[in-house]
């Protein structure tokens, strides 16, 4: 069994409300949990290669870090905690200190949940099944398809500019107006080329008989079964599980409710 | 030809086609008809509303865009209003000229399945439809491929599968072949032309170069400027009538054609009509190996070529991506010197190119530029001293008016505005841009954006200029005055390497060939004996030019004896 | 709401999403750079870059549903490709493009001007600034610095979203390659109007 064969809007939706439950915990110890389960399914029933996940997580660990660092420094001092240090007006207390370390937690437990569903779908599927169970049009669907396609040729523009603008010799951009001068000799070629051919795009697809009719017969049948469902109960269970574990050791906080 | 002629199916009648807001006609009063199994060229100047007029007929206009159609389409003697949306589609198929934008999915397979889907193929008969449609353009291997990975000639034959995957009785091919390089151009001809026998489907060919194409054509239809029909009828006809007129609008003849006119010229043709094949041409000419130095264009060359080398590649080695792209090269350019680079596509041509330029660090070997390392030079003065046209013109262009464009590399260089001001103007006067010096760039026409962007590379009188397939998709009008921007540029000392495909530009005006293949570079020499390495032809899959291979046939004639051998050729 | 569309115009908004999500993608590591010297608020500096293409694609298209639909297909691009903040992305994504569809409904669809466009990247702003307080935990810092954050967000949307979007869109606009659409008319007509030099 792998996750690439589970149905993707049904992955998709079980990440989101993952995401939605977790971000109502306010201690490290939930999302560290989920996060470590999270993992661990996507090596062993997504053959994701370590290397090649921690090469798109570790950014995050970053991020992650300075989300702590904020949540120290602009931490809301609330009375009654346990202070921990305190220098000039800035004071650590202990609970802060841990929802600034849920902060960080969160976002990267969020990461993981994101990793499970993109290293294992192929976005042609994804659209096929958004098309197919959740009724998005074939115009829209279709439509963001043809755009993808582009993406490999636009960065090879990009690269090509780059070069043809290091031959017209145009000089680095230093001032605000240089800079934008130089967003804008990028972004207008690029742009319109794409514009130009998105239209063409469009007339192609036109002349292949495509109308947006929403009655459509696929080929590439993309099914629901129970096992889908199976898949969304449980990660909706390993949250609450990790929820429960930490309330078991004294952890868990949910947002205490002071806006 | 054994058709029944009298039942056209796909009909135009007084047909006007104008842009909304704008009083001036695309094209105007348009008759015309199509009958089973005909192929007619549809030929006419840039911007005369050829491709208008082809999507007309298939619905797409004027639903695609904001404009209004007068006058009625019908096929088989139903109005093309009366069709549902995207009926019309499953009887005329279309082939556009762009290979990357005539997709939406990203496997070959969705791809014709798309197609299938949309005409309501019940989803159990469209594998099998697939695979059909594959065999047909030879793409079978390559049915689960992604399609971004395919080369431009697969892209095309794969928008040819799926035109074909709804079994179409009229295909309209729009420049189908425009974007492709000679090899892929001439497989996808073929494929067309093996089809045309065993599928029973009507062809409106909108193209470029017209030699692959001639000999599958019944008639022509040709329109004017101002978009009205200017002939309709035989080929032979056609280019009889219209040749000189066609050539001076800048459409590229058929290259017998473009020879018995020369020919004639000369009084060497003594033929009636213009020859449309090379067994015509040949048939026709008074003493045909005297012709040959005639028609000949080869360049002579010019007396004592300077011996001072200004770029010297020595053992150049360039690796990306953990891929060996170029292997070993060296080679040197001299003042004055022409160099053409041919070679297939992803021989490394424009790698190559692009470490010339300095784009790119060679990961082995050197390059010296006036015995100067690249690495050496100051960036600035490299860029003065050297100029690059990129393929697209448009990915060159920074500013927002023509005269801008041209203006730009003298305002680095903190030249006085009057003298600025007098070197754009000679330099627009001389590709013909000065009425257009206020002018967006990017809203020139395509010979206009070609002209620009090798003026804005000229400008600093850079010594060397390095070219990228700058002739490509181009009328023939704007390739000949390119070629002779080329010339100017040589005779004033400087020096040219261009990548090419045209073999008809490497007979014509290239000093040296260098052949690359696979990285490696195959052949360093002169043309004249390229054409003779039949091996390196080969493997480069290079095209001898049109003269060569007329002094061929004339040896080969020679020697077989005249008549025999016309009637052969006319046979053939 | 997508049946009085073309294709033309879907296939443009999806590649305007296409080329937007690469812009986002690059600028999440500027972000990255900003968000360590100067901490969360580093990032609501130049948060409004992640709504232009809801401006840009409203000002050049025209038609109801375009911010809010460029910004989710731009959302949905950037999962594709590689922002590993996944599909929740594209819920951000939804947040920001309603916010900007609200004020362009707000003006049934019809006065495309300098404020609107402005007021425009600013609606960005306040929902993704609502939604960020949810999801991120905003909650946690200090009022005066959440409060800071949401000024700056809402500059940054007025300016790096309403600004720099109609003047992109202008500029491209003049290249002739939105001839087809009305900003592309507009700039042809003012052409018309005031001489070349327009």
């Amino acid at each position: 069994m792998l996750l690439h064969e589970f149905n993707p809007s049904i992955k998709a939706l079980t990440v989101v409300v993952c995401v939605l439950v977790l971000s109502i915990f306010f201690d490290p110890v939930t999302p560290f949990l989920t996060l470590a389960v999270t993992a661990a399914a996507t090596f062993i029933f997504g053959r994701v290669s370590f290397r090649r996940w921690i090469l798109l997580f570790s950014p995050f660990i970053f991020m992650a870090l300075i989300y702590i660092w904020s949540a120290l420094v602009f931490s809301k001092a609330i009375e009654g905690e346990t202070i921990l240090w305190t220098w000039g007006i800035f004071t650590l207390t202990e609970e802060s200190f841990q929802r600034a370390l849920s902060l960080g937690m969160r976002v990267l437990s969020f990461t993981s949940l994101s990793l499970l569903f993109m290293l294992t779908t192929k976005p042609a599927e994804f659209l096929l099944s958004l098309m197919q169970q959740c009724r998005l049009p074939p115009k829209l669907a279709y439509g963001i398809m043809a755009g993808y396609r582009f993406l490999p040729l636009i960065k090879e523009e990009f690269d090509i500019i780059r070069n043809a603008h290091r031959i017209r010799g145009v000089p680095k951009a230093r001032t605000l107006s240089e800079k934008l001068a130089e967003l804008k000799r990028y972004a207008v070629p690029l742009l319109a080329g794409a514009i130009r051919k998105a239209e063409r795009t469009a007339m192609a697809m036109e002349s292949k008989g495509f109308t947006g009719d929403r009655n459509r017969e696929f080929y590439h049948k993309i099914s629901v079964s129970w096992k889908d469902w199976a898949f969304f109960a449980f990660f909706i269970a390993v949250v609450l599980a990790s929820a429960y574990v930490s309330w078991l050791f004294g952890f868990l906080q949910l947002y205490n409710g002071k806006l | 030809m054994a058709l029944q002629r009298n039942h056209h199916f796909l009909k135009s009648e007084q047909l006007t086609f104008r842009h909304e807001g704008e009083n001036k006609p695309v094209f105007q009063n348009v008759d015309f008809s199509l009958y089973p199994g005909e192929a007619v060229l549809l030929l006419g100047p840039s911007g005369c509303g050829k491709s208008t007029l082809a999507y007309c007929l298939n619905k797409l206009y004027p639903e695609a865009v904001d404009g209004k159609l007068d006058g009625a389409i019908l096929y088989k003697g139903k109005m093309l209003e009366e069709f549902r949306p995207g009926e019309i589609n499953q009887h005329i198929g279309i082939v556009f000229q762009d290979p990357e934008s005539q997709f939406c999915m990203t496997t070959v397979e969705d791809e014709l399945a798309f197609g299938l889907e949309n005409m309501k193929t019940p989803p159990e008969e469209i594998g099998n439809k697939i695979d059909k449609a594959l065999e047909l353009v030879h793409l079978l291997p390559y049915k689960h491929a992604q399609i971004h990975t395919l080369s431009g000639g697969q892209k095309q034959k794969l928008a040819l599968a799926c035109v074909l995957s709804l079994k179409p009785e009229v295909l309209i091919l729009d420049e189908p072949t425009a974007n492709l390089d000679p090899a892929s151009s001439y497989e996808l001809t073929s494929i067309i032309r093996e089809l045309k026998k065993d599928q029973s489907f009507s062809l409106v060919i909108i193209e470029h170069k017209l030699d692959d194409w001639i000999d599958l054509t019944d008639r022509c239809l040709v329109l004017n400027r101002e978009g009205e029909i200017l002939f309709n009828g035989s080929t032979a006809d056609c280019f009889n009538k219209y040749a000189g007129e066609l050539q001076a609008e800048g459409i590229w003849l058929p290259s017998s054609v473009k020879a018995g006119l020369l020919a004639k010229k000369a009084g060497i043709y003594k033929g009636k009509n213009l020859p449309l094949t090379e067994g015509e041409l040949i048939a026709g000419l008074v003493n045909p190996n005297a012709a040959l130095q005639i028609l000949d264009n080869r360049k002579i060359p010019p007396p004592g070529l300077k011996e001072q080398i200004i770029l010297s590649v020595k053992n150049l080695s360039f690796n990306k991506d953990g891929k060996e792209l170029l292997k070993n090269i060296s080679f040197s350019v001299k003042k004055g010197e022409f160099v053409a680079i041919a070679g297939s596509n992803g021989s490394g041509k424009t790698t190559l190119s692009r470490l010339l330029a300095g784009l790119y660090t060679p990961s082995n070997g050197d390059i010296l530029y006036h015995d100067r390392h690249l690495s050496l030079w100051k960036e600035q003065d490299l860029r003065q001293r050297l100029g690059y046209v990129f393929q697209n013109p448009e990915h060159q262009f920074i500013a927002d008016t023509v005269y801008d464009e041209i203006a730009f590399s003298l305002k680095i260089r903190r030249m006085p505005d009057a003298d600025i001001k007098k070197m754009v103007q000679t330099s627009l006067q001389q590709v013909h841009l000065l009425q257009h010096a206020d002018m967006h760039p990017f809203s020139l026409s395509q010979g206009q954006k070609r002209r620009l962007s090798v003026a804005s590379m000229l400008v600093n009188e850079q010594e060397l200029l390095l070219l990228d397939e700058p002739t490509f998709g181009q009328d023939a009008n704007t390739a000949r005055e390119l070629m002779a921007l080329m010339e100017e540029k040589i005779r004033r000392g400087g020096s040219v390497v261009m990548i090419t495909h045209d073999m008809e530009i490497l007979h014509s005006c290239a000093d040296k060939v260098i052949v690359l293949s696979d990285g490696e570079k195959i052949y360093e020499g002169l043309p004249d004996d390229l054409w003779k390495k039949h091996e390196i032809m080969k493997i480069a899959s290079l095209k001898v030019p049109y003269i060569e291979k007329l002094r061929n046939d004339i040896r080969r004639y020679g020697r077989e004896g005249k008549v025999c051998s016309y009637m052969n050729l006319t046979q053939a | 709401m997508l049946d009085k569309w073309k294709l033309r115009e879907v296939i443009v908004l999806s590649v305007l999403a296409v080329v937007f999500a690469v812009v986002y993608l690059v600028f999440v590591q500027f972000g990255n750079v900003l968000y360590g010297m100067l901490g969360l608020i580093g990032y609501d500096l130049i948060f409004g870059i992640w709504f232009i293409v809801s401006i840009i694609a409203a000002y050049i298209i025209r038609k109801p549903g375009a911010a809010f639909l460029s910004e989710t297909i731009a959302a949905a691009i950037e999962v594709m490709i590689g922002n590993a903040v996944g599909p929740r992305l594209i819920l951000s994504g939804m947040i920001q493009g309603i916010g900007a569809e609200a004020v362009f409904a707000a003006t049934k669809w019809n006065n495309y001007r300098t404020w609107v466009l402005i007021a425009a990247g600013m609606g960005s702003s306040v929902t993704s600034f609502i939604w960020g307080y949810f999801i991120s935990g905003y909650a946690a810092f200090s009022p005066g610095y959440v409060t800071a954050m949401f000024f700056v967000r809402l500059i940054s949307g007025a300016l790096l979203a309403g600004l720099l979007g109609k003047w992109l869109s202008e500029s491209l606009a003049k290249t002739g390659a939105l001839s087809s659409f009305p900003i592309g008319k507009e700039i042809k007509r003012g052409k018309s109007d005031n001489g070349i030099t327009a």
